[in-house]
């Protein structure tokens, strides 16, 4: 691949000059999940774009980068409108402040929500630049024109380049509408281009949450209680540390009571002068714990709760005709149970977090999703105003949804409150999987009737799993959310004229919270090998039967209302369907020992279809090739749509084959990558991935293409011979 | 006990606990913070450094049995092997980037003894290094790359 790069220079030393041109735009944007998104649903000013007299253009992204590629979709965007050179553009990190709108970076809607608000800043700019080289012509400004980073007057073949109009500009008004580009005219926008980290991260120049280091920093190395809701009563500190000068002391911290939110958890914490010393002390710490109503929780006993919850009627989100009478009468039917486990985000950087607290106002430098919920998060757990709150994401080693909850800043914000120095509070692998905000364990029962033609004439459908929002909103609040059904379930594009869909609650002794596509990880694969298996019996091809449960249908209405321009649309489903089964050559003869398996999914307004390989011959059904279709409607680069597809495929192998948490006596079972098995390079097959070319409005990338992976292998292993696997892991 | 130990062409005379890991005194005595820590066990690959040309992990080697030796982190490598280098950039390989100095120094290791290595062979080299973004397609395409422009 050969795509421009841009270079990074936000390490370097610039400043944007008082006369800088700086443009202000609007965003309004909507929550992730409309029940408990706090931050700033709100319309505000925001300052995305500046234009230096030494004509750098500096772009600052208000959200986190944690691999997407967000800093550089949003430079793409911006720089388009302005017809700004690549080469000249440098992405500032935003620290959280409600002028830049909404920061929570979760949901795949960075792009989606601030599209439009990047394009005006873009374009607002533009037309001050106009507007003052015109002035400065004498000319009107409808002769003049922008582009290669400078304003041309092409009938008297006068050229000012942006930063000789900077200064000019930037006094003049912000327009409210600017005109922006039309789409044949993008030269940025749809391209690919190189992440502009890309070079700091290969020489080892990115700046993660454990890089920074501050002037009189401790580190503090977390021992979490190991069950939820314990706090320590008793810590004795091995007789050698306290001859060690680099060790500085031990701090509880108390679980809090109520709502578990984002509050820490109980916990005791090493402070030393370095990492080594603090992990050499933890390690020899002997504490202990309260009692906690968490310490029988197991997941065995759970998961078999869970498949109760299914064998009754459940909550009724959508229900026509008569599917219960239908199927209790039924001659035959078709009944399967689908079941997932716990997962932990993982993700490659542990949780780590620097607070610098100085009488009444603290600093914090983290790896946060969502810098304005860390702010607020750390007004409401301490005494601080809001604006005595600063804090600033550095690059996040992977987050997955694991750092839009700040639980481990807290931990830094007390500890630097207590010791009156910065501190820095490292986790280890060990607390990251221990306290994770787990991804729900999930049981679904399907069950439908067949007719004549084979296509279903009545159908129920249950799932059961603990809803995030007995986690981070209240612990009575046990009922899945229709936000979470909406996942794959209450919109799932199966639909019948006797058809019943009923969801089931139950409360977990761990904290449950939002992981990479969160619900249609089980949703996808319950309703993907469930049409298999209809498919099957009908005596069907898979594509097929989709295409023929999908024939006449137009719209599918969830349980929440669509936003305008986004509908779920079946026939973009249908689209992306039918391009990988040409991709994958789905009806071609397939190598010998090789099968495939299909799923298609919509989620995060996109459509995903995925065809994977696998290997027959190999015992664990090793995938060797995948085929992935997206439509995100309108992209901005499309190297990263193609990244995050390839990415997608692994991370979701590494559900589908392998990984799988349990607890026993409230406590994890795995506590390091030797018990919690991700993908690795053997497993990583080849992957390839067409993106739809869309006018539509800009959809989700980053999550959409997880959900198809595991169906797409169960349905890869049984027609490999290797059986109906209904239960994740796989192999 | 003070140890010297040569790190990216300089010495290094340090006064440190011999059991602490390589790693972090790498990143908290030397200021060399390209190197990750992702397991502390060996289990990842995050922490990859070389000894004496050797990928190794440094969350498991303490800084007695790396005294003496001649250690090279990713801070190095782009005057190493600068072609490697580019072609991450060029591949467009990293994500989230934090495993990618690990993959990186056992890519380099890797191709220092293997000039053209086929997949299987990137597939053993490179199996102690995890990415959770999953970024081995590209892993693999950026060695690749970069044998063949040393052919
Ligand atoms: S940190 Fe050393 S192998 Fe994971
Ligand atoms: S790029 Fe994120 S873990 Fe590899």
């Amino acid at each position: 691949m050969n795509t421009p790069q841009l270079r990074n220079l936000s390490r370097r030393n610039f400043l944007v000059s008082s006369s800088a041109l700086v443009v202000g735009s609007y965003a309004y944007t909507t929550g992730f999940n409309p029940a408990f998104a706090n931050t700033t649903r709100t319309l505000s000013p925001s300052v995305y774009v500046a234009v230096g007299s030494d004509g750098i253009v500096t772009v600052t992204c208000h959200r986190s980068e944690m691999g997407q590629g967000i800093k550089t979709a949003v430079a793409q965007v911006v720089c388009d409108e302005l017809e700004a050179d690549w080469e000249q553009v440098v992405v500032a990190q935003a620290e959280g402040d409600a002028k830049y709108g909404d920061q929570n970076t979760d949901g795949s809607r960075s792009i989606k929500n601030f599209f439009v608000p990047l394009r005006n800043a873009g374009a607002a700019a533009r037309e001050m630049l106009i507007q003052a080289a015109a002035e400065s012509w004498g000319v009107a400004a409808s002769e003049c024109e922008a582009h290669d980073h400078a304003v041309h007057h092409k009938a008297s073949s006068r050229s000012a380049s942006f930063g000789e109009l900077a200064d000019a500009a930037s006094v003049l008004d912000v327009p409210e509408t600017p005109t922006l580009k039309s789409r044949e005219n993008w030269n940025h926008i749809g391209k690919s281009r190189v992440h502009v980290d890309a070079k700091d991260v290969a020489t080892g120049n990115a700046t993660y949450g454990a890089d920074v280091t501050l002037p009189n920093m401790a580190v503090a190395i977390m021992v979490h209680a190991p069950v939820l809701g314990s706090s320590p009563i008793d810590v004795k500190v091995p007789e050698s540390a306290k001859n060690d000068l680099r060790f500085i002391g031990v701090e509880t911290i108390n679980a809090t009571p109520g709502p578990i939110g984002f509050n820490p958890v109980g916990s005791v914490a090493v402070i030393a002068e370095d990492t080594y010393t603090g992990i050499k002390i933890a390690d020899e710490l002997e504490i202990s714990w309260s009692d906690s109503p968490n310490q029988s929780f197991d997941s065995e006993v759970f998961q078999e709760k869970l498949r109760e919850a299914v064998e009754q009627p459940g909550q009724v989100w959508h229900a026509v005709g008569d599917a219960n009478s239908m199927l209790d009468g039924a001659e035959e039917t078709i009944e399967a149970v689908y079941e997932t486990p716990f997962l932990s985000h993982a993700p490659m950087e542990p949780p780590s977090a620097i607070a610098k607290v100085v009488e009444d106002s603290v600093e914090v430098l983290a790896p946060v999703q969502d810098p304005q919920t860390t702010r607020n998060t750390i007004v409401g757990a301490q005494s601080f105003a809001l604006e005595n709150v600063k804090v600033t994401p550095t690059l996040l080693g992977g987050a997955f949804g694991r750092k839009s909850k700040p639980d481990f800043v807290l931990e830094a914000v007390e500890l630097s409150k207590r010791l009156k120095r910065p501190v820095r509070v490292q986790w280890r692998r060990e607390n990251d999987l221990q306290y994770d905000y787990f991804h729900a364990p999930s049981v679904q029962r399907y069950e439908a009737s067949l007719g004549e033609n084979g296509m279903p004439i009545a159908w129920r459908q249950r799932t059961a799993f603990p809803s995030i929002m007995s986690t981070v909103a209240a612990p009575n609040m046990v009922e899945p959310a229709n936000w979470e059904l909406d996942m794959g379930f209450t919109n799932t594009p199966y639909r019948c004229d006797n058809q019943s869909i009923e969801a089931a609650g139950l409360k977990a002794g761990v904290r449950i919270g939002w992981l990479r596509s969160v619900c249609n990880i089980f949703h996808a694969f319950g309703a993907n090998v469930f049409i298999d298996e209809l498919a099957e019996q009908a005596g069907m091809d898979p594509i097929d039967y989709r295409l023929a449960m999908w024939d006449g249908m137009d719209v599918i209405q969830g349980a929440l209302p669509s936003e305008p321009g986004h509908e779920f649309k079946i026939e973009r489903l249908r689209n992306v369907l039918q391009k990988v089964r040409v991709n994958s050559g789905w009806d071609q003869k397939i190598a010998d020992g090789r099968a495939l398996g299909v799923a298609v999914h919509h989620s995060f307004l996109s459509y995903v279809a995925t065809v994977l390989e696998v290997d027959a011959s190999d015992p664990n059904y090793r995938v060797t090739n995948a085929h992935v279709v997206l439509d995100c409607g309108t992209y901005v680069n499309a190297d990263t749509c193609v990244a995050q597809m390839e990415g997608a495929v692994v991370f979701g192998l590494s559900g589908a084959q392998r990984a799988k948490l349990t607890f026993k006596d409230g406590a994890i079972q795995q506590n390091n990558f030797d018990g919690y098995l991700i993908a690795r390079m053997p497993d990583g097959p080849s992957i390839s991935v067409e993106l739809v070319d869309s006018d539509h409005l800009p959809a989700g990338v980053g999550e959409p293409g997880v959900p198809p992976v595991a169906p797409a292998l169960s349905n890869a292993i049984y027609r490999a011979g290797g059986g109906r696997r209904r239960s994740l892991p796989l192999v | 006990m003070a140890i010297t130990m040569n790190v990216n062409g300089v010495e290094h005379s340090l006064d440190v606990d011999d059991n602490t890991p390589l790693l972090w005194v790498l990143r908290d005595h030397l200021g060399l913070s390209g190197t990750k820590f992702g397991c502390g066990r060996g289990l990842c690959g995050a922490c990859t450094v070389q000894i004496d040309g050797s990928p190794t992990r440094s969350c498991l080697t303490t800084v007695a049995a790396a005294s003496g030796r001649m250690i090279s982190t990713i801070e190095s490598l782009v005057e190493q092997q600068p072609d490697l280098v580019d072609a991450w950039v060029e591949e467009n390989v990293a994500q989230c980037g934090y495993c990618q100095s690990g993959q990186l120094m056992s890519a380099a290791a890797l191709l220092a003894t293997n000039a053209a290595p086929t997949d299987e062979d990137i597939d053993s080299a490179m199996a102690g290094n995890i990415c959770r973004c999953g970024t081995y397609g590209r892993i693999r395409k950026a060695i690749h790359r970069t044998a063949e422009g040393r052919q």
